[in-house]
């Protein structure tokens, strides 16, 4: 009691809710943008060599990664809070959810563990990407052909997490109702899982190809 | 088990409805200490079931323009059909209002006066005026000259009960939620406070109090099919009759709903019709009119469910498989009338009758709805028989009501009562010392542990409480409905008295552990059959037709010798309860014609005259 | 429909006799038409079990008594026809509220420690003076009042909620929807400030993870998502120090 009394009636649970709010914004922002760059790919391996020698020229890739990833793991860790860490309170969730079977509530529980999943994921896919630099269609060729599976799974749980992740934040803080927000967050998400997918068959093709 | 807890108080509330909480609230105001026991959370009372709103002569909406305490005092005088105490409802007329701008500085969403023309469902037009905008606006019920029922939405109970249970949150007034008092203690003069049982845990517990004040509700549940909500048993009245020194008022005077919903009972609002609905029988034709043609649906409630039945003995109901019926009709409302205003009713009538009311015809009959009988009181509202008791709201007959309630005069007497009786307990209250023995509390203690133990043990036989309580429905459903007649009359009494015997010879088929609710029902089963019996015998009793109590062998009133009320006693060992009578008080309006009904002047339905 | 036969499996435990492990019990019922869990349940009670304990009131979906969960959902008892469910019916009481018995929760108490805990009054320092006319008010103000105001306090909402699961403090959409309808009361004198004290934290408007099985689970259909999302935004907006414009008092 004392301790709560102590701590109380400051703000900072409001400022917790926008940093989540606003670096989980920031990676949806960057996942998506990131897929279109990389879906260039379909266009031709040229447009996409060039997109990325542009943002190396500029130095924009040595500021962006190393801050996308403080980003990330400040949402990781803020985001975060929210996961019960008690055994007991993990069994309390589990069973809710499938007590009550609700959509929205499952889709909670798969957030939590695909937001741990990319924790893990995203670390091998930076490790990998900047191990291999510079970034070009032939070494993302390489790489795709080499772990295909790897990024399939990173594909579907990383847009996965981002379109039910932005969803959730329009429900609470949106003024618009959730059913029509769910649907565009819905297809946002399969036309990016369609774009990746179909960049990685180009990617493979043309690992296979040289 | 001799042990149990004991609370002492200033004043003890039985009944956390409205009525209940108004009184906690004036008393708690003037510094008294106060419990409410309640066998529900206070915002589960069955004043949130009120939908239609209150009666208060503002007169701020154009229908209700020229309204006055007057005019009020006298509709609810003739909805009575003389039979309540005039200087009371004076009291009432007057504090109404007040009662409700208070509400509305508590908390209140009173829906608003629009200024602006707008057409009626019947064609009449009117004009809401720009000065009277955004104040508090009434809607039309039935048996009263003026619009003078304040409402919000169709939620009205809901928001007031919400609302005075915010103040009593506010106040920090102690409420004991799912406790049951179970029997008053007293000395025969004074009454000292309660027995009651823990809904929780079963054990008894012994509350203390300078005052006590019974607002239990009505008794309802006495029939097989009623509006009232579960809860509504009648505990307060039979608490009190149990004494043998408090008697009950008029309890033959029971009032049925016009438009309870086939089959479940529950209840379509009086606005449904105050808002321009019609009843219509199996060819769809609408025959109120023929029956009234000035009040036509919003004649009063007993009227209203006397043509309803007759029409339905003439052969015009719709079968069902419950028994005849006839439909409401509000379609012609519109859809957005009817999901704003008639929200609730739209709700219920669709989830349980399957019908939406914008599209479909509500199957409704007439239904046991409100207790006009109850504790009798004085207009302090303290019992006749015992010092330190008061009585307040539907358990008590304070007699507003007489023998017939009007729509919206409930709700409004539970804030308004609560109001001035408040203030009278309240100076009792102040005024008074506690003293009680040891010895007396303890014997009031052991004579329910008694009760707990053999009811448990089957000492005294195992008759099954379910089953007993389905008879003594039967017989007051069967015997004592909206028409009465001798014959029948004698038969609810005689099949009761044998019911009330057997209940003597409860025995649970349960262990009656903990909360037990089959011990809850075997408590109350014999007190709820006297109040069934005190129904029941002075409906028999009385040789003539007030208000609601229509005798089809005395179809005429009686002024001559019956303009007087029932006292119903129930001393020690009787089966049956002493009747007596006492004269009804007249200060203003001399009995007359009440301007609809049977025996007003006016064309009966098919055109011939009946004086 | 009307020849069915039912399967109840009733959650049975009497936190009066610890040593009776939770249980589930079965009985057998005919299904007749327009029949609700109400009244199956209270067929139950009166021809084979005058023990289970269950709570009703109103039976007319306005009291909010009977709250329990149905098939895994939260619901209203009284208004569940046995006809939209499989012969097989499963009940529980309704989680995070105190068990009083079998289907039987104190929702009384937490609700009643809500009211205190958000201070559910009109605040206001004007003394009723009721023989003076009535402050106005615009109906469609007061009819915003009643939309929020029309919880019943069943504990649907709550019951459901993953994060009232695990949190005791937070309010749930009940208590955020009860402060929405204090903000929108012009009587209420409060200042946002007053309101970020009570709702401006993770027990409030911020511990929301936004499941919306509230809204989805509201017998009454209040619009849970939107009034969860006001009260939000507000409070976001005091907090980042964004002035309102003074409140018009009629």
């Amino acid at each position: 009691m004392l301790q709560r009394v102590l701590t109380k009636s400051n703000k900072s649970d409001l400022y917790l809710d926008l940093i989540e709010l606003a670096s989980g914004l920031l990676l949806v922002g960057f996942l998506w943008t990131h897929m279109l760059f990389v879906s260039t790919i379909l266009i031709s391996p040229e447009m996409f060599n060039t997109l990325s020698e542009f943002l190396d020229t500029y130095y924009l890739s040595y500021f962006a990664i190393p801050f996308i990833v403080v980003v990330a793991l400040l949402h990781f860790v803020i985001a975060g809070r929210r996961i019960p860490t008690r055994i007991q309170e993990q069994r309390i969730v589990w069973q809710h959810a499938k007590m009550l079977n609700h959509f929205d509530t499952w889709t909670w529980v798969f957030q939590a563990i695909t937001g741990m999943a990319i924790l893990v994921l995203a670390a091998i896919h930076v490790w990998l990407v900047v191990t291999g630099w510079p970034i070009n269609a032939m070494n993302s060729a390489d790489r795709m052909e080499a772990f295909w599976w790897f990024y399939l799974v990173l594909l579907f749980v990383g847009e996965y997490h981002a379109g039910f992740g932005i969803y959730r934040q329009f429900v609470k803080w949106g003024m618009f109702p959730r059913k029509p927000i769910g649907y565009v967050a819905k297809l946002i998400t399969v036309v990016i899982i369609v774009l990746g997918l179909a960049a990685m068959v180009a990617f493979v093709r043309l690992g296979g190809g040289a | 088990m001799s042990n149990y807890q004991t609370h002492i108080t200033d004043m003890l509330i039985v009944g956390a409805g409205l009525a209940g909480e108004r009184i906690a609230v004036e008393a708690a105001s003037q510094g008294l200490n106060v419990i409410i026991l309640s066998l529900v959370p206070p915002r589960r009372s069955h004043s949130t079931a009120a939908q239609g709103g209150m009666q208060a002569s503002l007169g701020n909406c154009a229908m209700g323009e020229g309204d006055s305490t007057d005019v009020h005092f006298a509709d609810t005088v003739k909805g009575s059909d003389w039979g309540c105490e005039q200087d009371v409802a004076r009291a009432f007329v007057e504090n109404a209002p007040l009662a409700v701008r208070e509400m509305a500085v508590w908390g209140v969403p009173w829906s608003r006066v629009v200024a602006g023309k707008r057409t009626l469902p019947d064609g009449r037009e009117l004009e809401e005026k720009k000065e009277k905008e955004g104040l508090i606006t009434a809607r039309d019920f039935g048996g009263t000259a003026k619009w003078r029922t304040c409402y919000t939405a169709d939620g009205t109970g809901h928001t007031l009960q919400y609302t005075m249970d915010s103040m009593v949150v506010q106040m920090g007034i102690t409420v004991h939620d799912r406790t049951e008092a179970i029997s008053l203690i007293h000395d025969g003069d004074k009454c000292i406070g309660v027995v009651a049982r823990c809904l929780r845990t079963g054990d008894l517990r012994v509350y203390i109090a300078k005052s006590t004040v019974m607002c239990t509700g009505g008794y309802g549940r006495l029939y097989s099919a009623s509006t009232n909500a579960v809860i509504n048993e009648g505990n307060g009245m039979f608490v009190a009759l149990n004494t043998g020194v408090v008697p009950l008022g008029n309890m033959e005077a029971v009032q049925f709903h016009p438009t309870g919903m086939v089959p479940v009972w529950i209840l379509i609002t009086e606005g449904a019709r105050g808002d321009g609905g019609y009843l219509l029988d199996k060819n769809l034709y609408r025959f109120m009119p023929d029956y009234e043609p000035k009040k036509k649906e919003l004649a009063s409630r007993d009227v209203v469910s006397r043509r309803m039945t007759q029409h339905i003995r003439k052969g015009h109901g719709v079968d069902s498989p419950y028994g005849p019926h006839l439909w409401l009709d509000i379609r012609h409302l519109g859809a957005n009338h009817i999901n704003t205003n008639l929200r609730e009713i739209a709700n219920i009538a669709k989830n349980f009758a399957g019908v939406d009311p914008v599209k479909d015809l509500i199957p409704v009959r007439p239904t046991q709805h409100y207790s006009m009988g109850g504790v009798r009181t004085n207009k302090d509202g303290h019992a006749y028989g015992l010092k330190g008791l008061f009585a307040c709201g539907e358990a008590a007959c304070w007699d507003l009501h007489g023998f017939n309630r009007l729509g919206g005069n409930s709700l409004a007497e539970t804030i308004t009562a609560g109001r001035i009786i408040g203030k009278k307990v309240t100076e009792y209250t102040l005024g008074a010392t506690l003293s009680y023995s040891y010895e007396q509390v303890n014997n009031a203690v052991k004579e329910q542990e008694n009760r707990v133990k053999a009811l448990v043990n089957g000492w005294n036989g195992k008759e099954d409480v379910y089953n007993l309580r389905n008879e003594m429905e039967k017989s007051l459903m069967d015997y004592v409905g909206i028409f009465r007649n001798g014959p029948d009359l004698q038969k609810a009494v005689d099949n009761l008295r044998e019911v009330y015997h057997r209940s003597l010879n409860i025995g649970l088929k349960s262990g009656g552990e903990g909360p037990s609710p089959e011990l809850a029902q075997a408590l109350r089963l014999p007190g709820m059959i006297r109040l069934a019996l005190c129904i029941s015998y002075g409906a028999l009793t009385r040789t003539e037709s007030r208000g609601s109590h229509a005798r089809e062998d005395y179809p005429k009133r009686d002024d001559a010798n019956w303009l007087k009320r029932t006292l119903a006693y129930w001393p020690e060992g009787a089966d049956l309860p002493e009747l007596k009578y006492e004269p009804v008080t007249i200060t203003e309006l001399p009995p007359g014609d009440r301007g609809y009904g049977e025996s007003s002047a006016q064309p009966e339905g098919g055109g011939k005259k009946n004086g | 429909m009307a020849d069915r036969q039912l399967t109840f499996e009733i959650f049975r435990y009497n936190p009066l006799k610890p040593e009776v492990a939770p249980y589930m019990q079965t009985y057998k019922l005919a299904e007749t038409t327009g029949m609700t869990i109400f009244v199956a349940l209270n067929m139950i009670r009166e021809e084979q079990d005058p023990s289970l304990m269950f709570d009703f009131v109103c039976r007319a979906a306005i009291c909010g008594s009977c709250a329990m969960v149905i098939n895994g959902r939260p619901r209203l008892a009284c208004k569940t026809l046995t006809n939209t469910l499989p012969a097989k019916i499963k009940l529980f009481p309704l989680p995070v509220f105190k068990l009083v018995g079998d289907l039987a929760v104190d929702t009384g108490t937490w609700f009643r420690y809500l009211s205190e805990k958000t201070e559910s009054w009109v605040h206001t320092s004007k003394v009723p003076d009721p023989k003076v006319q009535e402050e106005r008010m615009d109906n469609a103000v007061a009819n915003q009042i009643y939309e929020a105001e029309r919880c019943i306090e069943c504990g649907c909402c709550i019951a459901g909620c993953a994060t009232a699961n695990i949190r005791d403090e937070f309010l749930g959409a009940a208590g955020i929807n009860r402060v929405a309808r204090f903000m929108v009361d012009p009587r209420d004198e409060r200042s946002p400030g007053e309101y970020f004290e009570i709702v401006g934290s993770e027990e409030g408007a911020f511990g929301c993870m936004g499941l919306m099985a509230c809204d989805d689970n509201c017998p009454m259909e209040l619009p849970l998502q939107m009034q969860l999302a006001f009260v939000r935004r507000k409070m976001a907006a005091y907090g980042l120090g964004y002035k309102e414009k003074k409140r018009i008092k009629p």
